[in-house]
């Protein structure tokens, strides 16, 4: 039923009955409406996704591995997780989600302006030279909360560019050629996995791996090898074991700004028992009490 | 390997599925999430998002074939029954395709993978060498019923090719 606006049936699943039972991906906004609703509740799913900050490795003093670390050090995932997210997203040291194969003994970089400064002066960066963060439309105001972190944390000027709706198809067509350098330094940017366990598959590759659609910059030696190893590794545990290897390459190497996985939010009316899955909306568990208005 | 489906907590063998639900879902994946819900694949994930078999009951590797026990009883929504031979047919299916999946080639399987079905029940995947995201990929291989591919299947028969047709 996508031919009914998101915030119709947002409505109609929190104040009636018989019209809409279950309206996936609540904003983080609508979250506190759906659990003060009288007809609606809200299940949380610690879900397969990941917000980064996409670092273009490819331009002037990216490449700098402190600059990086600057960047991560800039940001208070803290306010930015119960500010933009009303507390429903998880901090992540690397692009692995914490319940989804990321070793434990790495934290989230802390934020630290002062040392976030100290590695930005000690990598020469000038001081007006302003940061280039791009942006597209669905993740607009995460760029927002980027751009005035790396102002009053780094203390340099940041030029947000945003890409325009009509223009993405072809924005994210030149990102996956790599046929014309990108003018950004950071991308704000919003993915996912198919499945638990071995994130590196679908998250690290695409961001890093020499054949991924959003690396920018040069493949890693030492990443493209852990990379090897694993795809020919049918030993489950040792698979494991190889892509906690790789979050922690991604981590020490700061590849990212590493931001927050974000839960998916589900509104679910009443007489109705849904279970939420991490990776898709999946419906085969859902049941419908003797009460429901489709077996009256 | 992938573990047993595990059934919902409240059905009971016998039980059949009692009434409708309406739902709106705008996520830009709704259209993989349609596919999942409506079609087989060897395994799915469960709340976690852990990869656990569907139409496949078990797997092992013998070097660097990956030898697939095949669910019995499972049934596609005309009415005939799951076997080998449907596996083999979306395998060769799709094997024909360059780029079936949108996310990406890196859930193709090898070109060079050959497959046997030495029984109804029992599937080998030859790879050339063996294939650590075998079961990543099988997330992604949607099994269909021969009536599916002999209409169009994913668009085949009309365009060609059911690349760009999921």
């Amino acid at each position: 039923m996508n031919d009914v606006d998101p915030s119709e049936a947002l409505n109609k699943v929190c104040d009636t009955e018989g019209e809409i039972d279950i309206v996936s991906e609540v904003s983080f906004e609508d979250a506190q409406r759906v659990i003060d609703s009288e007809h609606a509740h809200l299940v949380t799913i610690d879900a397969m996704r990941i917000v980064s900050g996409l670092i273009n490795r490819d331009r002037e003093y990216m490449g700098d591995v402190r600059v990086r670390k600057a960047l991560n050090l800039a940001v208070d995932k803290a306010r930015l997780i119960e500010g933009h997210f009303k507390g429903y997203a998880h901090p992540v040291a690397g692009m692995s989600p914490p319940y989804s194969g990321a070793p434990t003994d790495i934290e989230p970089y802390p934020h630290d302006p002062d040392e976030a400064k100290r590695l930005l002066s000690e990598a020469g960066w000038p001081s007006d030279r302003p940061l280039v963060l791009a942006t597209t439309s669905d993740v607009a105001p995460l760029a927002d909360y980027l751009a005035e972190s790396f102002r009053s944390s780094l203390g340099i000027e940041v030029e947000l560019v945003a890409v325009p709706d009509e223009h993405l198809a072809a924005a994210q067509k030149v990102l996956v050629e790599k046929k014309i350098p990108q003018n950004f330094d950071v991308l704000s940017h919003a993915w996912f996995d198919l499945a638990a366990g071995y994130p590196p598959a679908v998250i690290h590759r695409e961001y890093y791996h020499s054949g991924g659609a959003f690396r920018l910059g040069p493949p890693v030696p030492e990443f493209e090898s852990l990379m090897g190893r694993s795809v020919i590794e049918t030993d489950a545990e040792k698979l494991g074991d190889l892509g906690r290897d790789i979050d922690r390459l991604t981590h020490c190497e700061a590849l990212s700004v590493f931001l927050c996985c974000p839960m998916a939010l589900v509104a679910v009316n009443n007489h109705v028992n849904f279970t939420g899955h991490a990776a898709t909306l999946e419906l085969a568990e859902t049941s419908v009490e003797e009460g429901h208005w489709s077996r009256k | 390997m992938a573990q047993p489906t595990q059934e919902a907590a409240s059905w009971k063998a016998g039980d059949a599925p009692a009434g409708t639900v309406n739902v709106v879902d705008p996520h830009p994946l709704n259209w993989l999430y349609i596919t999942w819900n409506t079609m087989e694949e060897p395994v799915r994930t469960d709340e976690r998002g852990e990869i656990v078999g569907a139409c496949m009951e078990d797997s092992h590797w013998e070097g660097s074939t990956l030898v697939v026990k095949v669910r019995e009883g499972v049934r596609f929504q005309d009415g005939t029954n799951l076997t080998s031979a449907s596996i083999k047919r979306a395998f060769d299916e799709v094997q024909k395709w360059v780029a079936p999946h949108p996310p990406g080639t890196y859930l193709n399987f090898d070109p060079d993978t050959t497959v046997d079905c030495p029984d109804d029940y029992t599937i080998r995947f030859n790879f050339p060498e063996p294939d650590g995201l075998a079961l990543a990929k099988f997330r992604g291989f949607h099994i269909a019923s021969d009536r599916f591919w002999d209409e169009g299947g994913f668009g085949g028969k009309v365009y060609g090719t059911g690349e760009g047709h999921w």
